[in-house]
């Protein structure tokens, strides 16, 4: 009972007037991304990391975590009304939404994905109220050992195991990990990389890199795009915005399923919540196909209601495994990270103990978000959509004129505006040539926990590697890691003989 | 075709189906494979300098300060180098049409997302185009914001922003010259006051002079 007193405690810290305005705000501005294709919570929440410095923390991440759940809750509105995802976590319920909504039944798949979003949510933040204390009890005994295994397991899975092209993945991590090298060094004092350019021994700031990477860059990448996009027609969705008894009923059990796929991958560092999406679709077509009157292909609520449900579950989680383990599995987490670093707030086991307001007022935020998200989805999902009339261009030079906002605001400085547009130009190239992002995010933001923790643990051995793998949990880790990395490549062999034959029977 | 599970590939930026293709000819295709490689060379060649010329501080035990950059200028390189052989295997293979774009991206994530995209025998994934650079709005976009970083100072944030707004603005095909522009003025005005005077960051006021 010792959690719920803490959590209640947390509520009343959230509940003051204050930080319920930024739940609200982050809530409204992550629904908007999420609904505008092509922006997503990421770039949101690095656009705002710069603007929020003079925010307390709690206020600031308590807005980070809406605009986080926000997006997920936004972006299935487009892709049902107009088939076009509003961020990737979308592409799953696209499929069935879209049918849904030609087949006469906008509203309810609207309502499908808002309450779906909703149950994920919900059950992923109970879990980790529960959880999260016991992770970071256990994981105060970590040391740099464990905590080298933990970013290296995170390099691996996020640059090579979730990514199309792991050799462009791994190319896009170690970028990230050599930008982290540049400044000073902490442990012998050297400066190192900077080419006696003083603007560069405090490091290059990871606010630069994210805004350029997933701002900026983007906002090039568009440009380069503008003419040639077409948007589709949207679909008016009419009749009630509610779910039938019989729908509920069909839709119940696939929220679950979707919100028990989901969750473990909020502790697997596995890039986020496009591949739980995926996976809790692939099933639930699969127990379609048993049945006796398939729905699928034919506007399956079961289709929509599974993915939405695991996008927001695994959110939910992977922001209990932020606070416990400091460990981010996806772009937007490591944003985050980066801006509890700002504040000077170290993420996992010691968070618990040196600052609980905080912690317990941002989970108890979790449950008003998720509320402030149903109300302000469910029945205005419409009224969201209109926000697409908004002209691109005005959209695009907008997020341009916020990159340069925020950039100048923290560092007062030319020298990173100009650092800004260039990183910003190889943000283009690399999206242009199909390069992932966030393996760069990941990289640069444990970089440095994982080359501090790697040259501690070989110092207190006098230079010996082998500690690294001393201990128990550095162990199971990498044996996972490898069974993992092994499950991948055979299976990657497999499809790739599959479709040279494919191409042999042509 | 499977939806690529990228989070940040091209069709997940704009929500709809494109690549970015080279400019004709064999020089321009071979320019765009060899980008990626070149990149990681530039960027491990600066890590590299920065190694030789690194001052280590004397009596630094082992493992110092020059391992890491090493370890990761090293990966860097290498993975530049695959990234060649693996283009020029393509090429060579890609006289047998198409395959050299596709083939390597295609055959993974099989696994991972097996029957998601292939739902509807109507085909609801729109089908993939691909397009060409558009170097013009590049250009608009690139100078736009290089000549606001560089005169912000003396411009002042209202007159730099404004300014930014309409040519990122007219990067990206807004038409007509004073909608954008009167657009932008407002928003970099309305900024100012909001980020400038109500939650005290500092922004320049440069020609206009006022707020400071």
């Amino acid at each position: 009972m010792d959690v719920l007193g803490l959590l209640g405690d947390g509520f009343a810290g959230a509940l003051t007037p204050a930080n319920l305005l930024w739940v609200v705000v982050g809530c409204l501005l992550g629904t908007a991304v999420g609904v505008l294709p092509g922006l997503g919570s990421s770039m949101a929440v690095a656009l705002l990391l710069p603007v929020t410095f003079s925010l307390d923390p709690t206020a600031a991440f308590i807005m980070f975590a809406g605009v986080y759940f926000g997006g997920l809750f936004g972006d299935s509105t487009m892709g049902i009304l107009m088939n076009t995802p509003g961020q990737a976590s979308a592409i799953a319920s696209t499929f069935e939404g879209h049918k849904m909504a030609l087949d006469g039944r906008a509203a309810q798949a609207l309502a499908t994905a808002a309450i779906g979003a909703f149950v994920g949510g919900m059950i992923a933040s109970v879990l980790v109220v529960f959880l999260a204390p016991a992770l970071a009890s256990f994981s105060s005994s970590f040391g740099p050992a464990e905590f080298f295994a933990l970013a290296l397991f995170a390099f691996v899975t996020t640059s090579s195991v979730v990514t199309d092209d792991p050799l462009k993945g791994l190319g896009s991590l170690f970028l990230g990990l050599g930008i982290a090298t540049i400044g000073v060094d902490g442990i012998s004092g050297a400066p190192r990389s900077t080419m006696g350019v003083p603007e560069l021994f405090d490091g290059i700031s990871l606010v630069t890199v994210t805004v350029a990477v997933l701002a900026l860059g983007e906002v090039i990448y568009v440009a380069c795009l503008a003419r040639h996009l077409q948007d589709g027609r949207m679909v008016r969705p009419q009749g009630r915005a509610w779910l039938s008894r019989k729908e509920l009923r069909e839709a119940a059990p696939a929220w679950l399923r979707g919100t028990a796929i989901g969750l473990p991958f909020g502790v697997v560092p596995a890039g986020g919540s496009e591949i739980p999406t995926f996976l809790a679709f692939g099933l639930e077509k699969r127990l379609d196909a048993r049945r006796r009157h398939p729905q699928f292909g034919r506007g399956a609520i079961r289709g929509l209601a599974a993915p939405e449900a695991a996008g927001n579950s695994t959110t939910g989680m992977a922001m209990g495994a932020l606070l416990a383990l400091g460990l981010p599995v996806s772009a937007t987490a490591a944003i985050m990270l980066a801006a509890f670093r700002q504040y000077g707030l170290q993420p996992g086991p010691l968070l618990f103990d040196r600052s609980p307001d905080l912690v317990w007022a941002l989970l108890a935020s979790f449950f008003i978000a998720m509320v402030v998200l149903l109300v302000i989805n469910l029945p205005f999902a419409m009224l969201w959509a209109k926000l697409l009339r908004i002209p691109r261009a005005y959209l695009y030079a907008g997020i341009a004129v916020f990159c340069g906002l925020g950039i100048y605001a923290t560092s007062g400085s030319v020298f990173d505006l100009l650092m800004l547009l260039g990183i910003g130009i190889v943000g283009f190239l690399m999206r242009a040539l199909d390069v992932p992002l966030a393996p760069l995010i990941i990289g640069m933001v444990l970089g440095p926990l994982a080359e501090t923790s790697l040259r501690d643990a070989a110092l207190s051995a006098d230079g010996d590697f082998s500690v690294l793998v001393a201990g128990p949990i550095p162990i199971v880790l990498y044996s996972v890691l490898v069974v993992v990395l092994a499950g991948t490549v055979t299976s990657r062999v497999r499809a790739r003989r599959a479709s040279r034959r494919a191409a042999a029977d042509r | 075709m499977t939806h690529p599970s990228n989070p940040t590939s091209s069709s997940a930026v704009v929500g709809q189906r494109l690549r970015l293709r080279a400019d004709p000819g064999r020089l321009a295709a071979i320019a765009k494979e060899l980008t990626t490689p070149a990149l990681l060379t530039a960027f491990a060649l600066y890590l590299v300098v920065g190694i030789v010329t690194m001052q280590v501080p004397d009596g630094t035990p082992f493992p110092g300060p020059a391992v890491f950059p090493g370890l990761v200028a090293a990966a860097l390189l290498v993975l530049a180098g695959l990234l060649v052989v693996r283009s020029v295997r393509a090429s060579r293979a890609g006289a047998r049409a198409g395959l050299s774009e596709g083939s390597p991206t295609d055959a993974v994530d099989g696994s991972d997302a097996p029957d998601a995209p292939g739902t509807g025998a109507d085909g609801s994934a729109v089908p993939e185009r691909t397009v060409r650079v558009d170097w013009r709005s590049l250009l608009w976009v690139v100078v736009s914001f290089g000549a606001f970083a560089l005169l912000l100072d003396v411009l002042g944030w209202v007159v730099g922003a404004g300014l930014l707004f309409l040519g990122v603005a007219k990067g990206l095909g807004a038409p007509g010259w004073l909608r954008p522009l009167v657009v932008g003025f407002t928003v970099s005005a309305i900024s100012y006051i909001a980020f400038d005077m109500a939650l005290e960051l500092s922004l320049p006021s440069g020609i206009l002079g006022w707020g400071s």
